[in-house]
């Protein structure tokens, strides 16, 4: 068993107190890696069940959490994001890693082939408890999923994943059942517009799963691509020897999957429904809001716009006629400069006629004669 | 051969390197104190609502222009990416080939602008700023620089007013908003937009920015971090990152029905090639245009395809068009060291070449 050499958080904060990076620190994180690298050759050396599943992310992972207490405050968000890639970059060393000392090409295509396989299946058919690294690795594909929750979240009451995994599929056909009930009586409106509600949310979600469902599509054909430049290396006897490499292939391989099918009619018609099921719901919502301001006596923003409409108009018209205006008094003046001499004297004081014309003018006329 | 061979010492070593620029990164990330916008000392020359117009100052061995510079930024993201840093700086560029340059900034519209509409923008905000510069430097022209969506309002103000307007450069500006490279277009086109703006009021930067983020979501919201931590040890390269990052998500909000009209009239009908987009009471027509143009446009550009600036060409009426292309991309077209190398200088070049014509 081997005994890690982890940082000593209180020997962190001591140094955070003076300078965050100096040789201790280095010298410490060159122990911890050695530790690490020793521990990954003995990892990939055993088979089967005795391999640990990540110990690469797993150690990055382990690293951040000893420095956490140790980082400045101000940068740890940041940090943070520069974790998240690092972790999926070393993620993706870890799924194709080959065994230690199986090097024949017999047995490095057939592992790789096997992988990618893998990696298919696990997204066609949702992976199982054996391929919990492949899912950890594909999770990248989650990436514009996770930038459209997290706009979501900042645009919505409610957090941007609030509906991706509500099954409704099973209840489909009661709820469609039951908001076609006409609504009776006093609350008739109400009725009608819970009912509006849960339509525009059952469509916003389906509209969501098809999204979503799209991008599982591109994973499996960026596993294609991955799978045609993995043949590349093994043809042209270049092997893939760094952990960067290989991501930012993959990251090639995802970005060109991606731009293909974004590009297509399909895709186009996909992201309209969502956007356009997403808005569906938020309106509804706001008119359920501005109902409840109404009925509270409250400004709604209804109220508001009709208001900020009005005073456009307004602003526009003052704005319009202030300049008919100033046009007006420039025309009054200049007939005024036009008016005899006698009359021009008696108008203009001697600071105003000694008051120089800007150097431009005569530039700028001659620029103008066209 | 073993296609993928990364051997554990060799993964140890990429860890220890990266986790060592992450600690480093940290000690820098604390020393880059607050992120400055814009870096070319500037003076407010007028302002009206949230605009405020800038005139960039010219240093003293200088002497301006006849005919002041105007650049129209768009509305989208802000305009100090023009003036982004010391040595990437499209203003300093302009400055340095002794344009007098000034800079329209529209700064965050909220909800109580939502009834701004392109006349407005268009009529309005530019027509005031460019008659401001006309009464007070008693000039009868201006020069007008439009910059992406701010060269679609441009065309349009130069359209509109061409006897303003002395010569016209634009930047990476869409005008055949229907070229088959054209993904945002592509996206754009079954999204039913009165609803949108109907719905949200005024269409927020962050669904702007997750819009621009999904044209390439794996370089622009994963690889880019991983590439940064390649430069954590050299302070003033973080700096930069987080300059350009603040950008990036620096989106203001669209006043809505301004968004309501550029997308439909333009993404959806493409009006300056089918017609049709009415300012006010006035129909936009290009052939109106027939003062000087230069048109510039980036080779890579993958928001404004090079194919959608060109169509340019066969739609103003100007006898004097000039072309541009750079071998870059849509941003990197302000802030390359390239661009600052060919782009402003040639813009300085082709304006003073005509101003020069023009005198005696």
């Amino acid at each position: 068993m081997l005994s890690f050499v982890q940082p000593d958080p209180q020997e962190d904060k001591r140094m955070s107190k003076e300078t965050f990076f100096n040789n201790d620190w280095l010298e410490l994180q060159r122990r911890y890696w050695e530790s690490w690298s020793e521990m990954g050759r003995r990892a990939m050396g055993t088979d089967g069940e005795d391999r640990l599943t990540a110990p690469w992310e797993g150690a990055l992972d382990h690293w951040w959490k000893a420095l956490l207490p140790a980082a400045p405050d101000l940068s740890k968000a940041f940090m943070e994001k520069m974790m998240e890639q690092g972790k999926t970059f070393f993620r993706m060393a870890e799924t194709f890693a080959s065994p230690t000392g199986e090097g024949s090409a017999a047995t490095g295509l057939s592992f790789w082939t096997k992988t990618l396989e893998e990696m298919q299946k696990g997204l066609v058919g949702g992976p199982g408890e054996s391929e919990k690294t492949l899912q950890r690795m594909m999770s990248f594909w989650e990436l514009p999923l996770d930038n459209w929750q997290r706009m979501m979240s900042s645009l919505a009451p409610m957090p941007g994943d609030f509906l991706r995994n509500m099954p409704h599929e099973h209840f489909k056909d009661k709820l469609d059942r039951a908001l076609s009930a006409p609504g009776l009586g006093y609350t008739r409106e109400q009725q009608s517009q819970y009912q509006d509600l849960i339509r525009c949310t059952m469509e916003y979600q389906t509209a969501l799963q098809e999204y979503t469902s799209f991008y599982s599509r591109l994973g499996a054909k960026s596993v294609e691509r991955m799978g045609a430049y993995i043949q590349g290396a093994i043809e042209n006897e270049k092997p893939v020897e760094s952990a960067r490499e290989l991501y930012d292939n993959w990251v090639a391989c995802c970005e060109a999957a991606y731009a293909a099918e974004v590009a297509t009619p399909e895709y186009a018609q996909i992201h309209g429904q969502l956007i356009n099921a997403q808005m569906a719901l938020k309106k509804r919502m706001t008119i359920m809001v501005d109902e409840n301001l109404g009925a509270m006596n409250m400004p709604t923003r209804s109220e508001l716009r009709t208001l900020q409409d009005r005073l456009q108009e307004t602003r526009r018209e003052n704005k319009q006629l202030h300049h008919r205006l100033q046009a007006l008094e420039k025309r009054v003046a200049a007939l005024t400069d036009a008016a005899p001499a006698s009359h021009k004297t008696a108008l203009k004081t001697p600071a105003a006629a000694a008051k120089a014309p800007v150097r431009r003018k005569t530039a700028a006329k001659r620029t103008s004669d066209d | 051969m073993i296609p993928i061979d990364i051997r554990p010492d060799r993964l140890a070593q990429e860890m220890l390197d990266y986790t060592r620029k992450l600690g480093q990164g940290m000690e820098n990330l604390l020393n880059a104190e607050a992120i400055d916008t814009g870096v070319s000392p500037k003076q407010a020359v007028y302002s009206e609502d949230k605009l405020v117009l800038y005139r960039y100052d010219t240093a003293p061995e200088v002497t301006p222009a006849p005919v002041p510079l105007l650049i129209v930024y768009a509305l989208v993201n802000r305009p100090y990416m023009t003036d982004i840093q010391e040595n990437r700086s499209t203003i300093k560029g302009l400055l340095a080939t002794g344009q007098d340059v000034y800079l329209i900034d529209w700064g965050y519209p909220d909800q109580a602008d939502r009834s701004l509409t392109l006349d407005d923008y268009i009529n309005g905000y530019i027509d005031r700023c460019v008659d401001h510069l006309r009464e007070t430097l008693e000039v009868d022209k201006v020069n007008l620089l439009g910059i992406c969506q701010g060269g679609a309002f441009s065309l349009m103000y130069t359209s509109m007013h061409p006897e303003k307007i002395a010569n016209l450069v634009t930047m990476v500006t869409p005008v055949d908003f229907k070229t088959p490279d054209n993904l945002l277009s592509a996206w754009v086109q079954n999204i039913d937009i009165d609803l949108a703006v109907d719905t949200m009021g005024n269409v927020p930067g962050e669904l702007l920015n997750w819009t621009f983020l999904s044209l390439k979501p794996f370089s622009l919201t994963g690889q880019k971090y991983v590439n940064m931590v390649d430069l954590l040890d050299d302070p003033n390269k973080v700096k930069n990152f987080l300059r350009m990052e603040k950008w990036i998500f620096d989106s203001p909000d669209q006043a809505g029905e301004t968004f309501r009209q550029f997308i439909k009239d333009f993404y959806q009908n493409n009006g300056f090639i089918n017609g049709g987009v009415m300012l006010g009471d006035s129909e936009v027509d290009l052939k109106r245009i027939t003062c000087p143009v230069l048109n510039i446009f980036a080779m890579q550009d993958h928001l404004v395809p090079p194919g959608s600036s060109k169509a340019l060409k066969y739609l103003v009426g100007s006898q004097d068009y000039t072309e541009l292309a750079f071998p870059g991309g849509h941003i990197g077209i302000y802030v390359s060291g390239k661009a600052q190398k060919e782009v402003t200088p040639a813009i300085g070049k082709w304006l003073n070449e005509r101003v020069e014509q023009k005198s005696p």
